[in-house]
């Protein structure tokens, strides 16, 4: 069966299914008529150093994508709807083994004017070692964006996701395998668009993979951001991290949904995902769903928390002392809490940068 | 000597699960139907209005799909045809154990419920099956104003009363199940304690499933008027059969203001019991509701005890413990609602899986946009004891007040190594050491029902670990 037809066989989403629960699938379909598959266009991509320069060999954006990805472990409405989607608009992101640029590489992916949606298939190379931002800006009403392939063994990347569009709709999907020791830090940062529906999972099938997941979230006006990240851990000593910082203001929603499973098996699997929502407005909201189902006893440990609160007055209280203004210091205590993961995400180049583009946007929303 | 083997394989360490012959002076056949539910009503003689909230809630009933959520596969196999919907063991509710028929008084006496009453309890009302065959309260709180029936003699004798609270905390379209028990409750308890009256002992309610095949669907209803206070126990056990059984309560607690509501339950039905319970409260100003919850038996258990915290400076807390053993899924959880400001809440769960059993945490927390400077605490510990179980934890939160102040903390872990050695080496055996463990991690529980419950419990919990090493 090839994707559209699994799409349209598939039906409308259960909203008891976290999932689908706070954003429904007829909010974030191009159209709202989830019968429709509508034309899409193609995006326009480029890859760059963070410097502006051309990048080395080593690292290509190929079109194409080879094989039909796999898709049985995860979200099959999304991912059929995007692969079905964006049959004439698929690229491979191919780093080869032993890759080390020593710079960040930018993938920047302007949506154009009008809906549109890209498949990018991962293919990094074993031993690789480097940092990746995957830039979205554009002013399409829809932007999607399917992200799957694999991080092979014993790969080192920063992965990072900026979403920067001015309006419309994200639908993002990711689908991501890591390889036997690899390290990934996956990071999100959400500023962009005025609805996102994203569903990232990231699937830990080979001994020692290693995962942080990140996420800077900031919403304003009446965003809304529905963030669900699942982490699978199927074999021993796996080891993943998910820690996903938002700040809302406005009459803005943002939504943290996790699942984390440790499949029976997995034994010195450790895993623990953290919510932190921090609300700025009265009539802003956040929740958050942090799920685990744990198969094997014999874990490291297994644990998630959430929290919720405002500016705590406190800091305030003293920054005001130290001179700073109510605005100065609010603006002060988002960004130290947005850092918190930003600062986590890469190395010292790849932070400066995000910091920089989270302050245009911090001064852009008026915050 | 085999034979004996076999049957004590089959009912394992559950120590509750003996059966009477079936004496009933009463029994509807299998299956539910617009004229069950009205017989039902017309064996009680009921007033109108309530045989007319039964058929709605059973066309509700009839029409709602099953949950999509939880243990489907095993919510699938309920068979609804094949349960007794209502069983009378005795012809009327006595208030003397003397008078209670010999085999049901002999089952409760094993139970310990009358010696119990004698020492500590300020009343007790005693269910065998459909209907509550014993019931009686202490003399001075009755000259006090404190109401403590039977749910059907409460519905007799307070027609007003019922009429007005009856649905009003969990309507009868809130589920499927809270749909079922409202069209075939029978039994329960009523109680209304007056204003500033405090009941010093706990009441207690102990549910007793005993005929094959049976669903017991009891109804409680408890007002505790404003500055007012009572700690309610209920119990619940059943006999091992190799068919299943269902137990479908609805608990609505009105804590009005000022006024202080315990709500403590221990539940260890066999395994062959599915028990699928609703159970809420309403916390006006400034009162407080508790529910203490501890599963220990039953094959699937969905519970999620809820409080509505719908006055300004209301509390709520939700303290519970799940053992899931060979074939048990302890689904069970807590929900809480901030409606008002000022408002605190805690939530503290515990599991422990083993030999394949599946527990899960579900649980929702919410603020809602009116409810300023709210406070809620959220904690889940579980651990699995051997491969092949299984612990999940699904905690909401939704918060839409930026005042609100909420922590979600949960871990899942196995006994460590080092705990065990550390008792090992003073002597005592991996039996024992891990029992004292499995103790300490349900103390934050057990320190909360009275000495009495705590002891057995832990009794319980040492027998459930035998045979968990080696």
């Amino acid at each position: 069966m090839d994707s559209a037809s699994r799409y349209l066989s598939l039906g409308k989403p259960n909203r008891a299914d976290h999932l689908w629960r706070y954003t429904s699938w007829k909010k974030v379909h191009p159209t709202g008529d989830i019968l429709e598959m509508p034309p899409l266009g193609q995006p326009e991509l480029s890859l760059s150093m963070i410097d502006g320069s051309e990048p080395p060999s080593g690292i290509k954006l190929e079109q194409g994508i080879e094989g039909d990805p796999d898709f049985s472990m995860d979200n099959a409405l999304t991912n059929a709807f995007l692969d079905a989607s964006a049959k004439s608009s698929e690229w491979t992101l191919v780093v080869d083994k032993r890759f080390s640029p020593g710079k960040p590489v930018i993938l920047e992916i302007r949506t154009g004017d009008s809906p549109s949606v890209a498949h990018i298939s991962l293919d990094i190379g074993e031993i690789s070692e480097f940092e990746l931002i995957t830039k979205v800006t554009g002013r399409s009403e829809w932007f999607g964006l399917l992200r799957t392939g694999q991080i092979r063994n014993g790969a080192i990347m920063n992965d990072v996701v900026l979403g920067l569009q001015e309006k419309g709709t994200l639908l993002r999907s990711d689908a991501i395998a890591i390889g036997r020791d690899a390290q990934v830090r996956a990071g999100t940062v959400s500023s962009g668009s005025e609805r996102t529906k994203s569903d990232l999972r990231y699937i830990m099938g080979d001994r020692g993979g290693n995962i942080r997941v990140l996420g800077s979230i900031l919403s304003a006006d009446s965003m809304h951001i529905d963030h669900h990240i699942e982490i699978h851990h199927e074999a021993p000593e796996t080891f993943s991290r998910l820690s996903w910082h938002s700040a809302c203001s406005g009459s803005s929603r943002t939504i943290g949904t996790g699942m984390l499973t440790i499949r029976k098996g997995s034994k010195g699997a450790d895993a623990a995902q953290v919510f932190h929502n921090l609300l700025l407005s009265e009539s802003a909201e956040a929740d958050s769903i942090p799920e685990l189902e744990v198969m094997e006893n014999d874990v490291v440990g297994c644990g998630h928390g959430t929290a919720n609160g405002p500016i705590d007055e406190e800091q305030m209280f003293y920054l005001n002392a130290r001179g700073f203004d109510e605005d100065g210091a609010k603006r002060s205590l988002i960004a130290a809490f947005l850092n918190s993961t930003l600062s986590e995400m890469g190395g010292a180049e790849l932070h400066a940068w995000l910091v920089n583009e989270l302050n245009l946007k911090l001064e852009a929303l008026n915050m | 000597m085999a034979k004996n083997n076999d049957a004590r394989e089959a009912v394992g360490e559950y120590k509750a699960g003996w059966h009477d012959p079936e004496n009933s002076t009463i029994r509807f056949d299998f299956g539910l139907s617009e004229e069950v539910v009205r017989e039902i009503s017309n064996l009680k003689n009921e007033p109108e209005w309530m045989t007319e909230i039964r058929v709605r809630a059973f066309k509700h009933f009839m029409r709602r799909p099953m949950p999509t959520w939880g243990n489907m596969s095993m919510l699938e196999e309920i068979d609804f045809d094949n349960i007794c919907y209502f069983l009378r063991s005795s012809d009327s509710t006595k208030n003397n154990w003397d008078d209670v028929p010999d085999d049901i008084r002999n089952t409760f006496e094993r139970l310990g419920i009358p010696e119990a009453e004698q020492k500590w309890l300020s009343g007790v009302t005693a269910q065998y099956e459909s209907e509550t065959v014993y019931h009686s309260i202490r003399e001075d709180l009755e000259k006090q104003g404190v109401i403590f029936l039977d749910m059907d003699s409460g519905l007799r004798e307070h027609p007003e009363m019922v009429k007005k609270w009856f649905c009003s905390v969990v309507p009868f379209a809130d589920n499927k199940f809270s749909a079922l028990n409202t069209a075939v409750w029978s039994g329960g308890s009523f109680i209304y304690v007056p204003e500033g009256v405090h009941v010093e002992m706990p009441v207690q309610a102990y549910f007793r499933i005993n005929a094959k095949n049976m669903g017991q669907f009891e109804r409680t209803l408890i007002i505790a008027d404003k500055g007012s206070s009572i700690h309610y126990i209920e119990g619940c056990t059943a006999p091992t059969y190799s068919t299943d059984s269902l137990h479908s309560a609805v608990v609505e607690l009105i804590a009005l203001p000022g006024s202080h509501i315990r709500y403590s339950t221990i539940q260890n039905w066999s395994s062959n019991v599915y028990n699928l319970v609703t159970k809420r409260g309403i916390a006006h100003e400034k009162s407080k509701i508790e529910w203490v919850d501890g599963n220990i038996g039953s094959k699937l258990t969905m519970k999620y005890p809820s409080v509505i915290l719908k006055g300004e400076g209301s509390h709520a807390e939700v303290i519970s413990v799940a053992y899931s053993g060979e074939g048990q899924h302890q689904d069970a959880g807590a929900k809480i609602h901030h409606l008002a400001s000022n408002t605190t809440s805690k939530i503290l769960s515990k599991s422990i899986s083993k030999n394949g059993g599946r527990g899960s945490y579900r649980g929702m927390v919410t603020v809602s946009p009116k409810a300023d400077n709210c406070k809620l605490n959220v904690v889940c510990d579980a651990l699995i004891l051997d491969e092949g179980s299984r612990s999940d934890t699904y905690p909401t939160m939704e918060v839409a007040n930026s005042t609100a102040r909420c922590e979600h903390e949960a871990s899942v872990s196995k006994v460590s190594d080092e705990q065990l050695f550390y008792l090992m080496s003073r002597g005592h055996s991996e039996n024992e050491s891990l029992a004292m463990i499995v103790n300490g991690f349900f103390e934050p529980f057990t320190r909360e029902l009275p000495m009495e419950y705590a002891v057995e419990l832990n009794q319980l919990m040492a027998l459930e670990m035998e045979g968990s090493i080696g």
